[in-house]
């Protein structure tokens, strides 16, 4: 019988409770409210200066561009994170670490795709997500192959051990880059799962729902992308991470799929997931299966914040706040192009 | 002291305010900081209000005025203190000021470009004289012979070749730059990992730290050659540097090309050098400029920003061309509001005055309390709490002398009290420099603020202590001891010696002022202070206690609450002033009446008072009472001790006191409710009279309703302002009258009352045992850490024993005594007055009166 409430603030407690305060600065209704009725950028950093975000355009000069915006947005988040990183102990150092391991993997991934295009280095650093920079990125693009990769980039980074099972002496290609992408997922998807589950309690119960939705939102996705590629069912079948609530019998049933009606049937098979699948769809008027499961995803993170003493609200508070970003960039990016017939289509978080 | 005891009068005006003139009505009533604006729009967003454009283009003043300071920061120039306090530009120099800072701003900017470019190159330069010094120096130490070096290099790589004279002919290339130290271990092993060994890296660092182009900050780098082989192993060391941003500089081959070249780069470096030094003074030249003007600049941004955030709370009036502010002013001051919107009009060169118009209101006004820099503090301590609603009775005026003196009954110590006087006198002496220094320790500045209530408290706790005759635990013999010693020198010698009060007490009466010092030396001492303590705080609590109830029916009389008089405030006073009221009577009894002959007969008061309460009266064994005690008879022959009854008629006052206070707690708590729901139901069956008659009289006059309603809205129409009013007054007539709700409030407030009385009166009694902890200490302070080291017998060593020994002693007077003591009595009397004191008659339920005051704005600072 572990007591590990009983000592969770000693080590943990205040760093915690910033994050209950930093989540009270979530924009809510109303402000996405005002926003939305912004008619230009201008307008939109006035009222954000009411919010939690203070003065954080102040020193921009006036005609502002949405990339500004991301990415002051993104250098904030940054911040926070870096000061939750810095001020933290064991275990949950290796937690915060783990979240920052999935932007590490996109950003590979950005890169060897920019090289591929023959887009040089420079153009894309800045596209990075600053959350998952390391050092050996910038010179990825001596690699050719996914060994030369590994061998060179990667062997020194945390994602090394994920890495093992792509290494292959084919050229990187498009499919290639998605499989390695999607097998990297897994492989962290999977370790992270097992990080949480290990440490059990509060964290176990809530991270572990939170994961095994991210991997059955990832096999639902690989799956439906998957029509009309060439990628063969066996392939396709092992890039499911294998930690979610499909694992095992909704995998199989996926990987038999053949199109969205099949995929469909099989989410059929699970409450959570039927709901997401119904009334989804790509008319006006209709949401998107994405925003669906990017609408559960908040539910889920601000479910997370119900417990106590334990690592979910950490890894919540990032994805929220992402979310968050993506919502004023969204409306943003509508102000800009005054496009405003989309512009509700944000997803509130409180 | 007038405008202390209630706060002012207020009164909700209307401001008409022609737009042209607007801007400097509201600047002139800014400066005045009299008026409060009241938000007429505030459903509407941020951005969505009037003057929105106008805000945006001070806050790019503002960002630009940031950059400016920055900029000063930066170059190392202080912005000048000053106490200037320039008025509020007109609309159009605000042009002129955006196009000043813009002009600062771009001419910066662009010597800022300059310069970085400049620098830049500079550093560009310096890294390649560091590289080329550092590869000299390489090659000097493997011989300049390129074989050699190529052998020293394959030997470091791990696989040596076999046969040397095989490497020989291979030709090796290399590469070198410049790179940040935190790079290089990452750089080595990527280098090992993606050429499999091939290479061979060579680095050093480059000793002084160079400065970063853009933000100025040092940076550590380091010179690092890469040997290798082949076409494409450079290109693929190449990427590698590129991707850890190293800057790689062209190194020519033999040793004398690179003397040569590191002699071209070491002029060049200190042509730029010149340069450089040219454009920081032109820098300086231009900041300088800004530097006298830049205080002033700030406060004008931001008090135009203020402007036009209250302008932004106006209705704007379309017909009339005009904006509608209503705003809470002190009817005390409508004068000078008036006269500030003349000139606010004046200035303007508007021919149409601004109109100030009175409104009749319901809503309830702000509390303002006019305070100087001396009743501040007290003020404050009061609004802690809560602060007082529209015109009550302000504690505050009390407090200012109640406070000090509770303070000091637990305080009481005359060299305490000095060195805080002494302290707070300090503060006031110095308070022009002190308030003129921008101090940020909140502690440092909870002191300063509070200097007023500190030096109160010290000079309060100099008068007690002279009462206890206590300074730093010692007593002194001012006007000699009223008692005397009939023992001999032989019987000095025994350890107990009691001195009888009927024969060692002087005729003379006792010591005039304060406490006899003859207690300072006897063992009873603490028997007798602490029942001296405690009933001088029984009385001192009973008394604000009693200021309180007064006080209390100063607000019925005020607010009209005729029936709280009657059923309230007199039960009140009764039942405080039967039970307690009676206690201290009995006091000063037993003070005045028991002389030093007949001390055996003193009554016990707790005892007495106890037992009046539960009505309990021994019959007394004698007919002669204790209180006819004289000098000439014994306690034994009078047969009286401390329990018998001591004055005639006891019993019986004691019983008619106690069952007034008794039919005070139904007079509390039933009239009220009832009386209210008398005058309830006396309205309703008005009502429903009124009701009846009006409607027979349509019927009868068969009046159409509707041309009654258009009439209405007609006169609506007319008395635009007050229709309103009047509708508002009409829906809360109709609140609902809950007959629970009012009884079982006023028994929650009779239950308060009364427990409170016997609480309150219990609670006071901290006066004393804080005291008692105070003198406690001090006396263990001195007699445990200080009198050792006078007692020693030793020369010379004695003095330097007494000198450290007081260092610990005044260290730990000052840290326990003054600071942690004076701290634990400051919060009980904040809780004395707070809870025991205000809880009679203070209602706190009001809110501050936060005028519009460009004051906020005078400090030049532009973080928020």
């Amino acid at each position: 019988m572990s007591f590990s409430e009983l000592y969770f603030n000693v080590d943990h407690g205040y760093l915690e409770g910033l994050v209950r305060g930093f989540k009270g600065g979530i924009l809510k209704q109303t402000d996405y409210l005002n926003l939305v009725q912004c008619e230009t950028l201008d307008d939109l950093k006035l009222h954000l200066q009411s919010t939690d975000y203070g003065n954080f355009l102040a020193n921009e000069p006036s005609p502002l561009a949405v990339s500004t915006i991301d990415d002051k947005l993104k250098e904030k988040l940054v911040i926070e994170f870096n000061h939750l990183r810095n001020h933290c102990l064991e275990p949950l150092a290796t937690f915060l670490d783990f979240i920052t391991y999935s932007y590490m993997i996109d950003n590979i991934i950005l890169l060897i795709t920019g090289t591929l295009h023959q887009r040089p280095i420079t153009e894309l650093i800045p596209k990075c997500h600053p959350l998952g920079s390391f050092e050996q990125m910038e010179a990825i693009h001596i690699a050719s192959t996914p060994a030369e990769l590994f061998n060179a980039v990667l062997v020194d980074t945390p994602l090394a051990p994920y890495f093992i099972d792509c290494i292959s002496e084919q050229d990187l290609d498009e499919m290639n880059i998605e499989i390695i992408r999607n097998t990297l997922y897994k492989a962290y998807l999977e370790d992270f799962y097992k990080f949480c589950e290990e440490l059990g309690g509060a964290t176990a119960d809530s991270m572990c729902e939170a994961l095994a939705f991210e991997a059955d939102r990832r096999a639902f996705i690989i799956t439906i992308n998957s029509f009309g590629t060439e990628l063969t069912k066996e392939d396709r079948a092992k890039l499911y991470p294998r930690c979610g609530k499909l694992y095992p019998d909704g995998l199989q049933l996926l990987a038999r799929a053949d199109d969205y009606d099949q995929v469909r049937n099989v989410a059929n098979c699970y409450a959570e997931y039927k709901e997401l699948f119904e009334n989804a769809g790509s008319n006006p008027g209709e949401k998107t299966l994405e925003d669906k499961f990017f609408e559960h995803e908040v539910q889920l993170m601000k479910n997370s914040f119900m417990m106590q003493f334990q690592f979910g609200v950490f890894y919540a508070y990032v994805k929220l706040k992402e979310q968050e970003n993506r919502n004023i960039v969204w409306i943003a990016e509508c102000v800009a192009q005054r496009h405003r017939a989309k512009i509700d289509s944000y997803i509130p978080i409180f | 002291m007038g405008h202390l005891f209630r706060s002012e009068e207020m009164s909700l005006c209307q401001i008409f305010l022609q737009s042209e003139a607007a801007y400097a009505c509201v600047s002139e009533l800014g400066e005045l900081g009299l008026v409060q604006f009241k938000d007429l729009n505030p459903d509407v967003n941020a951005f969505q209000r009037k003057f929105v454009s106008e805000i945006m283009r001070c806050e790019e003043m503002e960002r630009k005025l940031r950059y400016i300071e920055k900029e000063l920061k930066k170059e190392g120039l202080k912005i000048p203190e000053s106490f200037d306090n320039p008025k509020a530009p007109a609309p159009k120099e605000m042009v002129d000021l955006e196009a000043t800072f813009e002009k600062i701003e771009s001419e910066l900017r662009e010597v800022n470009t300059n310069a970085e470019a400049l620098k830049r190159n500079y550093l560009e330069l310096t890294e390649l004289q560091e590289v080329l010094r550092v590869t000299q120096n390489f090659f000097r130490q493997h011989g300049s012979d390129r074989h050699n070096i190529i052998d020293d290099a394959q030997q470091a790589l791990v696989n040596i070749q076999e046969d040397r004279s095989g490497s020989t002919a291979v030709q090796l290339g290399f590469i070198a730059g410049v790179m940040q130290r935190i790079k290089i271990p990452a750089f080595e092993r990527m280098l090992w990992f993606a050429c499999r060994g091939n290479v061979f890296l060579k680095y050093e660092e480059i000793e002084r730290a160079l400065e970063d182009p853009h933000t100025g900050d040092e940076i550590h780098k380091m010179v690092f050659i890469v040997f290798f082989q082949g076409e494409q192993l450079k290109a693929r060391v190449r990427k590698i540097c590129e991707g850890f941003r190293a800057d790689l500089y062209p190194c020519p081959e033999t040793g004398q090309e690179r003397a040569e070249m590191l002699n071209g780069v070491s002029t060049r470096l200190e042509d730029l050098h010149t340069v450089l030094q040219q454009t920081g003074q032109h820098r300086h030249r231009v900041l300088q400029n800004s530097q006298k003007e830049i205080h002033n600049w700030i406060i004008k941004a931001k008090k135009i920003k203020a402007i036009y955030h209250t302008l932004n709370m106006c209705n704007f009036d379309v017909s009339h061309n005009s904006l509608i502010a209503e705003c809470w002013a002190p009817v005390r001051v409508l004068d000078q509001v008036q006269n500030a919107l003349q000139h606010g009009t004046e200035l303007s060169g508007s021919n149409m005055p601004s109109i100030l118009h009175r409104m009749k209101t319901r809503e309830t006004p702000p509390t303002y309390n006019k305070t100087n820099k001396f009743t501040k503090v007290f003020q404050s301590i009061v609004n802690a709490y809560g602060v007082a609603a529209y015109r009550e009775v302000n504690p505050a005026v009390y407090t200012i002398i109640s406070f000090p003196f509770l303070f000091a009954i637990m305080f009481g110590d005359m060299g305490h009290g000095a060195l805080m006087f002494l302290f707070g006198l300090t503060l006031i002496i110095k308070e022009k420099e002190l308030l003129a220094k921008k101090i940020d320790d909140e502690i440092t500045k909870t002191f300063i603020s509070g200097r007023y209530i500190i030096m109160m408290m010290g000079l309060f706790s100099v008068y007690t202590g002279f009462i206890y005759n206590d300074i730093f635990s010692k007593s002194f013999n001012i006007f000699g001891t009223s008692w005397h010693s009939n023992y001999t020198d032989d019987d000095m010698k025994a350890v107990n010696l009691q001195m009888k009060p009927e024969t060692c007490f002087d005729k003379g009466g006792p010591y005039p002022m304060g406490l006899d010092p003859v207690w300072q030396g006897s063992g009873n001492k603490i028997t007798f202070t602490n029942s001296f303590k405690m009933k001088l705080s029984v009385i001192f609590g009973i008394l604000q206690m009693l200021v309180g109830v007064m006080l209390s029916i100063i607000n019925h009389i005020h607010f009209r609450r005729w029936l709280n008089v009657i059923c309230e405030f007199f039960p009140q006073l009764l039942f405080l002033g039967c039970l307690f009221g009676y206690l201290v009577a009995i006091i000063f009894f037993k003070w005045v009446v028991y002389t030093a002959e007949c001390t055996q007969c003193a009554p016990s008061l707790l005892i007495h008072f106890i037992n009046m309460f539960l009505v309990k009266y021994d019959a007394p064994k004698n007919e002669t009472i204790a209180y006819q005690c004289t000098a000439s008879v014994t306690s034994d022959q009078v047969g009286c001790n401390s329990q018998t009854l001591f004055y005639r008629g006891q019993q019986s006052v004691q019983i008619a006191l106690l069952l007034t206070a008794l039919f005070c707690v139904p007079c509390m708590l039933f009239i009220k409710p009832f009386v209210l729901r008398a005058q309830n139901n006396a309205k309703l069956r008005r009502k429903a009279q009124l009701h009846a008659v009006s409607q027979t009289s349509l019927v009868h006059d068969e009046q159409d309703p509707s041309v009654d309603v258009v009439q209405t809205g007609d006169v609506a129409v007319t008395i635009n302002g007050e229709a309103d009013t009047k509708a508002a007054h009409h829906e809360e007539d109709e609140e609902e009258f809950e007959f629970s709700e009012v009884f079982i409030h006023q028994a929650i407030h009779t239950i308060e009352y009364c427990l409170g009385c016997i609480s309150h009166t219990a609670s006071y009694l901290r006066l004393w045992a804080l005291s008692l902890a105070h003198a406690q200490l001090s006396e263990v302070l001195w007699g445990m850490l200080f009198k050792f080291s006078l007692a020693m017998d030793l020369k010379y060593v004695g003095s330097i024993i007494i000198w450290a020994d007081f260092a610990v002693f005044a260290s730990l007077t000052v840290a326990i005594l003054l600071m942690m003591e004076g701290m634990s009595a400051f919060l009980h009397t904040l809780r004395l007055h707070w809870v025991e004191f205000q809880s009679k008659f203070y209602a706190g339920t009001g809110y501050l009166f936060e005028p519009f005051h460009f004051k906020e704005q005078m400090v030049p600072t532009l973080e928020e």
